[in-house]
């Protein structure tokens, strides 16, 4: 079993084909700091300066700063095993989802695989092609449905069209979820994943975009924290997360359930929740229920939210910690 | 006759030779054909006669235009689908129609492992032949509680396992996450979809039974299976060609007893177009006269049962949502104009017809920019295909593989929820092909559906479904001698290898399905019972193993 803080954070890069996935890849690798492992569908893409390759083995590209880049061919699970079975651990794994794929697909790995957690979804849109492409009639569902379970949309090659097609390519993607947090790119002018950071404990921040026409369409977070005693019946557990509000965008933590000895580890991105036995106890968590959410700028109040999750609770709340009001 | 001729006699040899369609005699030589006629024309000189067959029916070997390896590897595992299949031993397995008798079959396999609390693997299930039953982990957990059960769908996306592989895999509170199916008891049910349930799955297991390399054992109970069905060419549809695949079937086509004709398809899905036109330059070498390199295979979309079909309007009879495109529409026309170009033969996996009308696009395409004669690029599958279509193949020089098996297999399935009743009546539209004269050919996709040429001429020429329903049968139904056409000289075509196999004729090799009956005087609803006495491949008589 992997302790909550040592597992490792793993980014999905999706978006149609020709979106600049590889761009954007490529951009990971030559800037990348930590042992990043990136998994790319198409290594004849991948274009990194030489003079940062140590090696290359034809399926693995090692870097000289500490970043692999790995073809995965003919078996992605084989080639992801590969990498979880690194003898030092990597650091954060970026997977590049198919073209053509729905990148949630695979972003459900990190929820399953207990060394992992999810980062962040990014879908990268090309600003001169979304419009057309989410309206396509062959094309169209499979465009559109990459954007279902998202956390940020880079929208990319906005070089390439005018004022106006910016503000039909934004309508295009707003069109599809309104709340979705959009960062205009181009060619040499993308940002680290760092940058991107949605995690918990970030509060209140903007991205800069490195916009050609200088406007901020940097985006507003809030965070909620829910802390009690006790523990939360299963059934009960489910119909609360139901009833959580949309704008309420990740939900993590530890916790315990009734009925189960020890902790659980609760991860939530969007309305998919994932929950996972911690046997890791010599970590003094304070209260037995721990949970951090981190939602848009127009999160409810805190007060409605643990009156939600209050509802799934066995025995009555006993509160240790003032919940605090979300943050912007 | 020139010394070292064998005149093998017959009760009645079908030769699917147009212009000498019957004979009762065939002289061979050098495991080739020297000519088929009467015992006048043939006992002569020191011919040597072999009256074995006196008999017996001879047709061509059957020709097999779409099949997996798969079907070789399969047979380690107990087998828990619906319907009586035939083991490479020859054996009949029977099917077990609900979840009592797939859990008695399990726990049969179960009492036969050590007590070594390995995994226990099987395959073949599908829900929708069990009235849409699904097996809970409570099922399973009847036969082990102790060892991994894990039970491989026949559509080969799907997993069922029992507790105890749930609490090792550390999914069995993992449930909201789609890939994990939840019960009703809020924990996970055992049902386990897609890519990363099946990674956590083989990561708990230790292993991944997906992505070991084949041996030469895989190959010859792949052999043995042809032959138990009077197979004598056979193709592996979708092969990535890794080295050590390349090796295995080079050593074990060469051993001096291997019993069919194989016939490879590289995978494009794992390479880009320049390395596998390089791959097949490199693997050709090791063609030898049973191992035929040279096709591609491309996947444009999924299966209609499992609703990743892509469609055209108006879409899924019960309303689901449109499938998946497994190749990009933008993509697939520079995949084929790549192939196209290098003169190599595409076949074409096309399950729903937006799929097909994209792949027809990418072929007239390429055609435009590059007329090539005789390409025969072929539509696989291509279920939903209308006459419209068809015309378009016919007037592209496309050829096409019909999936007739689903007629039985999933008719039902398609008449009730993914088609609906018009659509339906013209699956797998053999009856158009042979109207508008596409040339073509009708197969099972092993280990989908059970490797049996005769069954699936069955299905072509009966149309009806499982539950019993005809489907088109009026208007699609092939005779029997189209259907037996489809099953030899049809698939030979489609695989351009028409000058060598499919059909017994002077210069062809000596490739025969020995039979103990005239499927052109049987009762055509009896056809796929046509007992099945075994193979000649290259002249060498093969008796099908009977278990």
């Amino acid at each position: 079993m992997t302790p909550a803080s040592a597992k490792i954070p793993v980014t999905v890069i999706g978006g149609f084909l020709g979106a600049g996935k590889t761009t954007f890849v490529n951009h990971l690798l030559a800037t990348g700091t930590a042992r990043t492992a990136v998994l790319v569908n198409d290594f004849g893409e991948v274009n990194v300066d030489m003079s940062l390759i140590a090696s290359h083995d034809g399926d693995t590209m090692t870097l000289t700063n500490g970043c692999i880049c790995c073809s995965i061919g003919t078996s992605f699970i084989d080639t992801m095993c590969r990498v979880l079975d690194a003898p030092v651990p990597y650091e954060r794994i970026v997977i590049e989802a198919s073209g053509v794929g729905d990148p949630w697909k695979i972003a459900e790995i990190a929820l399953i695989e207990p060394a992992l957690r999810l980062d962040q979804v990014i879908v990268i849109a090309d600003g001169s092609r979304i419009v057309q492409l989410a309206g396509d009639a062959r094309v169209g569902d499979t465009v559109r449905s990459q954007f279902d379970r998202c956390d940020i949309v880079l929208l990319n090659k906005i070089d390439l069209v005018d004022a106006d097609g910016l503000a039909a390519a934004r309508a295009a993607v707003q069109g599809l979820r309104p709340e979705l947090r959009i960062v205009e790119t181009a060619r040499g002018a993308m940002p680290a994943l760092a940058q991107l950071e949605t995690g918990p404990s970030l509060s209140g921040f903007r991205v800069d975009s490195p916009s050609l026409d200088g406007t901020d369409h940097g985006a507003q977070f809030s965070s909620w924290c829910y802390r009690r005693d006790g523990a939360f019946d299963r059934a009960a557990l489910a119909d609360a997360l139901a009833d959580m509000p949309p704008q309420l965008l990740r939900l993590k933590g530890s916790c315990r359930l009734s009925g189960q000895d020890g902790r659980t580890i609760f991860q939530m991105v969007e309305k998919v929740w994932s929950v996972s036995p911690d046997t890791v106890d010599d970590i003094d968590h304070g209260s037995d229920i721990v949970l951090v959410g981190v939602g848009t700028a127009d999160l409810p109040a805190a007060a409605m939210l643990d009156a939600i999750l209050d509802r799934a609770l066995v025995v009555e709340p006993v509160l240790s910690f003032t919940p605090y009001p979300a943050e912007t | 006759m020139a010394s070292g001729t064998v005149v093998f006699a017959a009760r009645k040899i079908i030769t699917m030779n147009p212009s000498r369609p019957f004979a009762t005699h065939v002289a061979v030589r050098e495991g080739r054909i020297v000519a088929t006629g009467t015992a006048e024309e043939l006992c002569v000189g020191d011919a040597q006669l072999d009256t074995g067959f006196a008999d017996k029916v001879l047709m061509p070997g059957f020709v097999e235009g779409h099949s997996h390896i798969m079907e070789g590897l399969m047979w380690l595992m107990p087998y828990v689908g619906a319907f009586d299949r035939r083991s490479p031993e020859g054996r009949l397995v029977t099917g077990v129609g609900d979840i009592d008798a797939i859990v008695a079959r399990l726990k049969e396999a179960e009492a036969q492992l050590p007590d070594d609390r390995a995994a226990l693997y099987a395959w073949g299930f599908d829900p929708l032949h069990i009235s849409g039953r699904m097996l809970s982990r409570h099922d399973l957990d009847r036969v082990s509680t102790k060892r991994p059960v894990i039970v491989v769908h026949a559509s080969f996306h799907i997993n069922n396992v029992n507790t105890h592989t749930l609490e090792r895999a550390e999914l069995l509170h993992a449930t909201n996450i789609s890939g994990v199916v939840s019960g009703p008891d809020g924990l996970a049910s055992g049902e386990l979809q897609g890519i990363p349930a099946r990674m956590r799955l083989f990561r708990a297991l230790g292993n991944n039974p997906q992505s070991g390399d084949i041996t030469e054992a895989d190959v010859n109970r792949y052999a043995a299976s042809a032959c138990v069905q009077g197979v004598t060419t056979i193709t592996d549809l979708h092969n990535d060609l890794t080295d050590q695949t390349v090796e295995v079937y080079r050593s074990a086509t060469t051993a001096p007893d291997f019993g069919v004709r194989l016939v490879p398809a590289l995978a494009s899905a794992s390479h880009k177009p320049e390395q596998a036109i390089a791959k097949l330059d490199m693997v050709r070498e090791h063609c030898n006269d049973k191992l035929h390199y040279g096709i591609v295979k491309l996947v444009v979309d999924g299966s209609i049962q499992g609703f990743t079909a892509r469609l055209r309007w108006p879409g899924y009879h019960n309303g689901a949502a449109n499938g998946l495109w497994y190749i990009a529409p933008e993509e697939l026309p520079r995949l084929v104009d790549a192939y196209h170009r290098a003169g190599i033969q595409l076949h074409i996996h096309t399950n729903g017809d937006e799929a097909t009308e994209l792949a027809l696009d990418a072929v007239e395409a390429a055609q435009t920019a590059l007329p090539r004669p005789d390409h025969r690029h072929t539509l696989q599958h291509c279920q939903m295909a209308d006459a419209a279509l068809f015309r378009r193949m016919k007037n592209l020089g496309v050829c096409v593989n019909l999936f007739a098996n689903h007629l039985y297999y999933w008719g039902d399935s398609h008449y009730a929820l993914t088609m609906g009743p018009e659509r339906a009546a013209r699956l797998d539209a053999t009856g158009t092909a042979q109207r508008i004269g596409v040339p073509f050919a009708i197969h099972s996709d092993a280990p989908v559906t059970p490797l049996a040429p005769l069954f699936t001429a069955w299905c072509a020429v009966n149309r009806v479904t499982s539950g019993g329903r005809e489907l088109g049968r009026d208007t699609e139904a092939l005779t029997v001698e189209q259907a037996l056409a489809a099953i030899t000289i049809g698939a030979a075509y489609t695989l351009k290898l028409d000058h060598l196999v499919g059909s017994i004729e002077a210069g062809k090799y000596a490739d025969f399905v020995v039979l103990e009956e005239d499927p052109l005087t049987a009762d055509p609803r009896r056809l796929k019972d046509i007992a099945i006495w075994g193979t000649v491949l290259g002249g060498k008589a093969r008796k099908a193993p009977r278990a």
